[in-house]
């Protein structure tokens, strides 16, 4: 981890394989994202875009290739030394990056600014009142001055899916990972959702997106991947969305901008 | 696209789990050390300890067991609430003479030799016949009762007058007591009961159609109750029954001694005042002349008896039922904590001592359990006081229950919730403990207050390994009086109580929890 070096991009991925039992899900994944960029992971159901985003934080242990955020890497390629040494390399990698999941997973028993503070105070074990400042200024950023202390239960799904945001920045993490944001969300509040992570991509956060949102994606996306049955089938900058050329991901286009 | 599966216990719960197997083991110390602190706290205690340390000095310490539901022979007295009767008397006297310092462990007549055989008393004061049977595995006294049985039938049952009529019929005894031997001898069945008022209430009901036991106990009965359903029909046989202290056989120096005192006492009347006291005649020597009539040791009103029993019942059920209860759940949550995290662990080491110990609990009825840590245990040298292995018996009870509701309720939080908890870097224990289980614990709480539903209700078994808590009291004074209805009804009255201040302490925890709720 020493011999990082800084000119190199922020996240890389090499080699990724990924089997379910007999199904191979990811098939030998390459990726680089660069500091401050928005990549949008595309690609039809079962193609694996998800599990390269887990495998990013080893919710999904990888079975081959290597993964590295910054200075945090892990090759799994290579037997772990001991399990010790793994669980510090997965703690590692963890903790360069912010997670957001399609349903929030918000901690239910705790309020808004509980859920935002259980990361930076139990975890990196910051001073509370430094932590509570932070939270309330993320909860600002996000458009939710005032509901501090509601239960995740008394707010929208919007707003559930914005304290989700709000929760993964508050951990200042170098990545922000979003696993399809706005899927489980009424579609009038699809939009409110989409706004925040307009502003995160726009104030300069590194972000990995799994969306089927083509519009959203065509705005924010420095880095547009096409994946398909475990392979990246497309890459390029935000004209991939425009101008395809690959059958698979015209097809898919098509297909996702007549449905919306 | 995620398999649904579970996280797996790995290293970390291995260290969590050594967490949690520290909690049980402090508790267990605590609960050993209250056990033998409420022992030493009373002379009168029903929780009997080797080590009694505030002995005066020159003292021995001698258990005694005796059933306390036999007057006039064991009882306790309806005004003083105290344990009294000749057999009481007689051997105060002797320790008196001896030098004994005596502690009384009431129980029934048929755990009364587990009891000794196990060493949780040194020697029975239960108007014990001897017989050559016992003879072979105990030590006696000399006697100091000379009496004879009586075959007791329903006042209209004009069949039975002698031992010879018994053929075919069935009797209600104390399985292990002479009495009952009589009976089997003559050709009667025998339907084992737990005590004299219990078998009498079954005469009179007309289950059974007699009862042989002791001509004076009979009489007591009589005179106590009022009852003139049953009668007393005719001799059991003409044998005059010698009934006598029993010892172990490793235990000659106490029966010695006994010898002694009891020599002493018939030489300057002592044991003859004591039997006039209680029977208007002296049965301590064989012709001392017949016991015919008795005023009845107790000839209490319902009224009376229930109000009477108000106090005792309460007392049993706040240092009894109520602490068994308190101390058994909290050592049952942490033992089904552990299990349960066990039982979900990747390593078949962890998980299947757990399944294991699931599987007996629940597959085994309670009070076996009890009376193997009771009696069972001491046979192989683990020899363990009466409240304490009623804690042990509830809490691995309750604990193999919970275990699977506690299970049960961490598989039921959503994986989401680990898997928030692990991105923002959490440990798995940190995780369990800050995200999981406060989610499990709002889940388990509906059946978890079951549990301790059945638990305040289940350890009214514990008075069948002499812990006296509420439902023993109850017994106490149902067995001289014969007031059963009444007194049960007041008992289930005490437990019912118990039981509505739980339910709703757990409706408002619940209410509480409720807010939440998604």
């Amino acid at each position: 981890m020493s011999d990082h070096d800084p000119t190199a991009p922020l996240v890389e991925v090499r080699g990724l394989r990924k089997a379910f039992g007999e199904r191979e899900v990811l098939r030998g994944v390459d990726l680089t994202a660069g500091e401050g960029t928005a990549t949008v992971l595309l690609g039809p159901s079962g193609s694996g875009k998800t599990t390269v985003l887990r495998s990013l934080n080893v919710l999904e242990t990888p079975d081959a290739g290597r993964v590295r955020i910054a200075d945090a890497e892990i090759d799994f390629d290579a037997p772990p030394r001991d399990r010790s040494t793994r669980r510090r390399e997965v703690a590692a990698l963890r903790s360069r990056s912010g997670m957001v999941f399609q349903s929030h997973h918000l901690f239910p028993h705790k309020t808004v600014l509980g859920n935002l503070l259980e990361g930076p105070v139990q975890v990196q074990g910051r001073a509370v009142d430094e932590a509570t400042a932070d939270a309330r200024r993320l909860l600002e950023q996000v458009g939710l001055t005032g509901r501090e202390d509601a239960y995740p239960a008394q707010l929208s799904g919007g707003q559930q899916q914005r304290v989700g945001i709000a929760r993964a920045l508050a951990l200042q993490p170098q990545v922000v990972l979003l696993d399809e944001p706005t899927s489980a969300l009424d579609p009038e509040l699809v939009s409110e959702v989409l706004a925040v992570i307009r502003d995160l991509a726009a104030a300069g956060w590194t972000m990995l997106v799994v969306t089927h949102e083509v519009r959203f994606a065509r705005d924010v996306a420095d880095q547009v991947l096409f994946l398909d049955e475990g392979v990246i089938a497309e890459r390029g900058g935000a004209e991939v969305l425009t101008d395809p050329q690959h059958d698979r991901t015209k097809q898919f286009l098509r297909r996702v901008l007549d449905v919306t | 696209m995620s398999p649904p599966r579970r996280p797996a216990a790995s290293a970390p719960v291995r260290r969590l789990l050594a967490l949690a197997l520290l909690l049980p083991a402090l508790l267990a110390t605590a609960l050993l050390g209250l056990a033998g602190g409420s022992a030493a706290a009373s002379t009168t205690s029903p929780l009997p300890t080797a080590s009694q340390s505030d002995a005066p000095a020159g003292r021995t310490v001698v258990r005694v067991g005796t059933e306390g539901t036999y007057a006039p022979f064991t009882f306790t007295d309806p005004d003083t609430g105290e344990l009294t009767g000749y057999d009481i008397d007689v051997v105060r006297a002797v320790a008196e003479r001896a030098g004994w310092r005596l502690e009384f462990a009431e129980t029934t007549f048929d755990a009364i030799f587990a009891a000794l055989d196990s060493g949780r008393v040194d020697v029975i004061a239960n108007q014990v016949t001897i017989n050559p049977e016992r003879q072979a595995r105990y030590l006696f006294s000399t006697p100091y009762t000379y009496s004879r049985g009586v075959i007791v039938t329903a006042a209209d049952d004009d069949s039975i007058t002698s031992l010879a009529d018994l053929e075919g019929k069935t009797t209600a005894q104390s399985e292990t007591s002479n009495w009952a031997q009589v009976a089997r001898d003559a050709g009667a069945r025998v339907e084992s009961v737990e005590g004299f008022a219990q078998a009498a209430e079954l005469l009179v009901q007309g289950r059974v159609d007699a009862i042989v036991n002791d001509n004076i106990a009979v009489l007591d009965y009589l005179a106590s109750t009022g009852d003139d359903d049953v009668k007393i029909a005719g001799n059991a046989g003409d044998e005059v029954g010698e009934q006598a202290f029993v010892f172990r056989q490793d235990d000659p120096q106490l029966q010695q001694q006994a010898d002694a005192a009891l020599a002493s006492m018939t030489g300057d009347g002592t044991l003859a005042d004591i039997s006039e006291k209680y029977f208007g005649a002296d049965v301590s020597i064989p012709d001392g002349g017949e016991v015919t009539e008795l005023e009845g040791s107790d000839t209490r009103d319902t009224t009376e008896v229930v109000a009477d029993t108000a106090w005792p019942m309460l007392r049993g059920l706040l240092t009894g039922t109520v602490p068994l209860t308190v101390v058994s759940f909290v050592v049952g949550m942490a033992l089904a904590l552990v299990a349960a995290l066990a039982r979900m662990s990747g390593n078949p080491l962890l998980r299947l001592p757990a399944q294991f110990y699931i599987s007996i609990i629940r597959g085994t009825p309670l009070l076996v359990q009890l009376f193997i840590v009771f009696f069972g245990l001491p046979q192989v040298g683990i020899r363990i006081p009466s409240f304490t292995a009623a804690c042990i018996a509830l809490s691995l009870n309750v604990g193999g229950y919970a275990a699977e509701i506690i299970r049960g309720s961490i598989l039921s939080v959503p994986r989401g919730q680990f898997e928030a908890a692990t991105t923002i870097g959490m440990s798995y224990s940190q995780s369990m403990r800050r995200i999981v289980l406060p989610q499990a614990a709002r889940i388990a709480v509906p059946p978890l207050g079951n549990t301790l539903l059945s638990l305040v209700k289940d350890t009214s078994l514990a008075s069948t390994i002499l812990v006296t808590e509420l439902f023993r009291e109850a017994q106490i004074a149902a067995a001289p009086s014969g007031q059963f209805l009444p007194l049960y009804l007041f008992a289930g009255l005490y437990y019912w109580v118990v039981c509505f201040l739980v339910s709703v302490a757990q409706r408002r925890l619940e209410h509480r929890l409720e807010r939440y709720a998604t």
